[in-house]
């Protein structure tokens, strides 16, 4: 049985006071649009994304849309919102037109915030000058770029179908149409990649000077052609160790130039504030707030429940057409719950503690904080998790931010191996 | 009416379908309707089912009209089909006047249909051969009509053919047994001797003593004894099976049947015991008794700590029906609270393993297998030791004596030269050998047990291809110069990871074990030193490095619950490792041991 209580409070909260007084108490959301759709599946890739389904764009963008809709009137107000992340797939695949109805969609249901950080995830191989001023035109105020590696050869092994030359273009395009907060993304840790060939890489990102940078180390996932490779003795494993030592270099490199790392596998540039222009849609899934997620295999998080929408692109569509517009009919599920669920599942307190701990641990600067999780969950962490805290603090691998007792974090150690540590307490 | 008795057993080589042929029978006489008949009836418990062997013997009574119009009891006894269960074997065929030897169309001759044919001439049995599976394409019954021809000195025609499978030829096999197979010769006024050939255990009636009246007879209500045992006891019922326990009111001389004993355990009924009566008992006892003695010993361990008890009452649970397995605590540092527990074999074994495994539920260690080494001390005294850990400083030693075996491969004889390579490697010395059939030898060897127990079957299996059959029995215990092999991890030497072996092996074993120690045991948050220790000094080391990287790359579009049961996927397998000091170490290790990689 789901638990309604904290949704019945929250509702009788809007009752008495009668509308939009109350907003500010609620916290603020993300959003999550995801686009399914790829020109070319990349070797590595284990995404919930279709190649040759191109076809259905017109009407997965409606269905989402639908989403968004429905998930409005099932809460009955606009809730506030100040991120809103399209991530694919290749959302770049869409004309700026396609985003635009979702972006009017996700305007009309929910109130985007003054400031909102509105996140597009692009293929540096699909972009071009007209297009990126259409994305501005559109408010969309941050970009991110599968920039991956900037060596031919390691490119062509992860089937990425673009070159470094296409990324330098993309930013300057990016420049020109006016994005201030571009994001790189570039895996490390790479079958055969030497330690000479990612200082090359991360140099040549830093080159084309992004105000933050995401360094994934690969993970040969099942059912990905590369895992395939690896099984059938054409690739090399990854080197552990050699990983580990591209990771220690690219955290010193990156801070001597002035980066901040503030999640395991991020880093950020000050912005004029001083503060590290930190992805704020990805803070939102590390702090456990919640979000909504719209689109086929897309996940969500509110009030304690995790949605996960229908994986197939059909299949989500069909299950929109088949709700309908939500338009004058009574909404038949209770929020955060949409048509398009596969899967509503509400963890017992002591699984959201996992998981709260396990998130908000990867955020290796600020960590986790023993007020916030006695507000969350009306305990003491150190009670909760006292002797799990006391093993990890004598490996070695968590550490007290300040002072004892106040923000746990992992330690630089352990930054590599959070799971030896999320594990305790999952 | 007992020259109408007929008591037979079924012996054939594992696989060669002794079973199938069995529950046809049992169908033919009408014992068992079609609708109650489940495959394979007689092998009553589901592992025994999906081995594909049989593990208890059981014996069902079958009434049959002979096509001379007369009605026949026929007893069938269905024996072990294992080289562990030789034992049980011999005393199930004690209890009969003929054998059905059934051996596979294709397959042909094995060494156990050797062993137990040699076995059933031996009790004097009148052999009846039967070929199975003759619809198989791949079957060759001319070849293996020929060959039986030769063994047995019966004629070719004489050889029934039939597939138990597919009901062919079945109905034959019934008329040969009334025919060949001797009445039992009986003495009913001679005191009661009756043999127990298998025992189970229900927890109403006790004890239930399978038993073949050779002598006198039983009157429910008799007071009994069992002589070996020096036990006497009033039992609750005795009856037949058919195939079920049915009372009846009498057994007499010639019959099989059972006895409901009361007893609480299968020790103090133990198989080849003599049950007489105690008012009147005979003089001597059946002949052929033996205490079976346990020849493979390993350590059983929770991996949970708090398991212990639930191992100790499963353990206990399966003794109630298996007198040859033993049990006494032990402890050891690595891993703690645990039994040492002493098998027939490295079959019983697994069995057991599986057993608690599956039947009990739980999760358990099973330490690598040694055999009872027997060691002389400076003092004169003789100590016997069932565990390398028991064996005591080298110093004090004047010499460890260890278990032989005999033992029979047979094997086509394109596979002669890879078989006297891997005896000869594992100690073994070449006594002789048979062609009992064309392309066909039977070699024998004489061989350490500790070498059998370790991965020989099935180094035997790859290196045939799996075309080579082995049978074995004890010979003697011989002195040879032993040491013991140490592992040491992170400094701490593992108890549960030594072994005892020849001193020209250590080196070899040593870095075998090492090597695979190195890739069993998952990095550590240090470095871990791994090293064998023999004779006193360091003969092989290695390090597992340190785990630097183990963390899960990016959360795919918020998907928090699948990190989540990832994580905890991950935490329930370092759970299953064991601690040895600050070092987990997984099962597998434990195992690791166990394989030598001849090659």
């Amino acid at each position: 049985m789901a638990d309604y209580t904290s949704l019945l409070a929250l509702r009788g909260a809007f009752s008495q006071v009668g509308g939009h007084g109350i907003l500010s108490h609620v916290p603020p959301y993300s959003l999550y649009l995801h686009i399914p759709f790829c020109r070319h599946r990349c070797a590595y890739c284990d995404f919930n994304t279709y190649e040759r389904l191109e076809a259905l764009i017109p009407a997965y963008v409606q269905a989402l849309c639908g989403e968004l809709r429905w998930i409005d009137r099932s809460f009955g107000q606009r809730l506030p919102v100040h991120s809103l992340f399209f991530g694919g797939g290749t959302p770049s695949l869409l004309p700026v037109g396609e985003l635009g109805s979702m972006l009017e969609a996700a305007r009309e249901s929910f109130e985007l915030l003054p400031g909102a950080e509105i996140t597009l995830e692009a293929n540096p191989g699909t972009l071009s000058l007209e297009y990126l001023q259409g994305l501005r035109g559109l408010g969309v105020n941050r970009l991110s770029l599968g920039m991956q590696s900037a060596q031919p050869g390691e490119l062509l092994l992860l089937e990425r179908q673009h070159g470094y030359q296409d990324v330098l273009q993309a930013v300057q395009w990016a420049r020109r149409a006016g994005f201030d907060n571009l994001n790189l993304d570039l895996i490390f840790g790479l079958p055969g990649q030497s330690l000479e060939s990612w200082r090359e890489s991360l140099e040549m990102a830093l080159d084309l000077g992004p105000e933050h940078l995401s360094l994934y180390a690969l993970s040969l996932e099942h059912g990905t052609p590369m895992r395939a490779w690896y099984e059938r003795g054409l690739l090399p494993e990854p080197d552990p160790d050699l990983t580990a030592e591209m990771y220690e270099y690219a955290s010193q490199r990156l801070a001597e130039q002035g980066f901040v790392q503030y999640e395991i596998s991020n880093w950020a540039r000050r912005g004029q504030d001083g503060q590290p222009l930190a992805c704020r849609h990805n803070l939102q899934y590390w702090r456990l707030l919640p979000y909504l997620g719209f689109g086929a295999g897309a996940h969500g998080y509110a009030l304690g429940v995790h949605t996960a929408n229908v994986l197939a692109p059909a299949a989500y569509i069909q299950r929109m057409q088949a709700a309908g517009d939500p338009g004058a009919a009574q909404p038949r599920l209770d929020f955060p719950r949409s048509p398009a669920n596969a899967s509503a599942e509400q963890p017992a307190q002591r699984e959201q503690m996992g998981e709260w701990m396990m998130m908000g641990l990867r955020l290796t600067e600020e960590g986790v904080s023993a007020q916030d999780f006695r507000q969350r969950f009306g305990q003491e962490l150190q009670a909760v998790y006292g002797r799990e805290i006391e093993r990890l603090l004598r490996l070695g691998l968590l550490e007290w931010r300040d002072r004892v007792g106040e923000r746990l974090r992992l330690s630089e150690r352990a930054r590599l191996l959070g799971n030896q540590v999320f594990m305790e307490f999952v | 009416m007992s020259t109408n008795i007929r008591n037979f057993c079924i012996i054939a080589h594992i696989d060669h379908g002794k079973s199938t042929l069995a529950d046809r029978l049992l169908q033919l006489t009408g014992t068992i309707s079609d609708r109650e008949m489940t495959e394979q009836v007689l092998d009553s418990m589901d592992l025994e089912r999906e081995k594909g062997v049989t593990i208890k013997a059981s014996a069902v009574r079958m009434m049959y009209t002979a096509r001379d119009g007369q009605v026949y009891e026929l007893n069938l006894i269905d024996t072990p089909g294992h080289v562990d269960f030789g034992y049980e074997v011999s005393r199930a065929l004690a209890a009969c006047e003929g054998a059905l030897l059934v051996v596979d169309a294709s397959q042909g001759i094995e060494a156990q249909t050797l062993a137990n044919l040699y076995l059933a001439l031996e009790a004097d049995l009148e052999i009846i051969p039967v070929i199975n599976k003759i619809d198989l394409p791949s079957a060759h019954p001319d070849q293996v009509a020929d060959d039986l021809s030769n063994l047995l000195g019966v004629p070719d025609d004489q050889i029934l053919r039939i597939s138990a499978k597919a009901g062919l030829n079945v109905e034959e096999v019934l008329e040969y047994v009334v025919q060949h197979v001797p009445p039992p010769k009986i003495d009913p006024q001679a005191p009661l001797r009756a043999l127990i050939f298998d025992s189970h255990y229900d927890s109403y009636k006790g004890v239930v003593a399978y038993i073949r009246v050779m002598d006198g007879e039983i009157n429910s209500g008799d007071i009994l004894r069992l002589m070996q045992s020096e036990t006497d006891l009033k039992p609750i019922e005795i009856g037949i099976f058919s195939p079920g326990l049915r009372p009846v009111a009498k057994l007499s001389a010639g019959e099989v049947g059972y006895i409901a004993t009361g007893l609480k355990t299968v020790r103090e009924c133990r198989v080849g015991d003599t049950v007489t009566l105690a008012s009147r008992p005979a003089e001597q006892p059946l002949p052929g008794y033996q205490k079976v003695k346990p020849m493979v010993f390993a350590g059983i361990y929770p991996v949970e700590g708090e398991d212990y008890d639930e191992l100790k009452e499963s353990l206990e649970k399966l003794q109630l029906n298996d007198a040859s397995l033993v049990y006494e605590p032990e402890t050891s540092q690595a891993l703690n609270f645990g039994f040492r527990c002493g098998f027939l074999g490295m079959f019983h074994m697994e069995i057991i393993q599986e057993r608690l495994e599956r039947e009990y539920d739980l999760d358990i260690i099973v330490t690598a297998p040694s055999v009872e080494y027997e060691v002389v001390l400076r003092d004169g005294s003789l100590v016997r030791i069932d565990s390398p850990a028991q064996l005591p400083d080298e110093a004090q030693l004047v010499e460890i004596r260890e278990p032989w075996m005999k033992i029979q491969i047979f094997t086509p004889t394109d596979f002669y030269g890879t078989v006297m390579d891997l005896v000869t490697k594992r100690r073994g010395v070449f006594i002789g050998q048979d062609y009992p059939a064309p392309n066909r030898v039977q070699l024998n060897f004489e061989i350490p047990l500790s070498e059998l127990i370790v991965d020989f079957f099935d180094q035997l299996k790859s290196r045939t291809r799996g075309y080579a059959s082995l049978d074995y029995q004890f010979a003697e215990y011989r002195p040879d110069d032993l040491v013991k092999l140490e592992i040491l991890v992170n400094g701490e030497p593992v108890d549960a990871l030594a072994t005892i072996v020849h001193r020209e092996d250590a080196f070899h074993r040593g870095q075998a074990v090492i090597s695979k120690l190195k890739d069993l045991i998952p990095r550590q948050l240090f470095v871990v030193p791994i090293q064998a220790y023999a004779a006193g000094r360091v003969i092989s080391r290695a390090n597992v490095k340190a785990l630097r990287k183990d963390v899960l790359a990016k959360c795919y579009g918020g998907d928090i619950t699948r990190k989540r049961k990832l994580l905890e996927k991950q935490k329930r397998g370092k759970k299953r490792m064991k601690m040895i000091g600050s070092v987990e170490i997984p099962q597998e290790a434990f195992l690791a041991v166990l394989r030598y990689g001849d090659e």
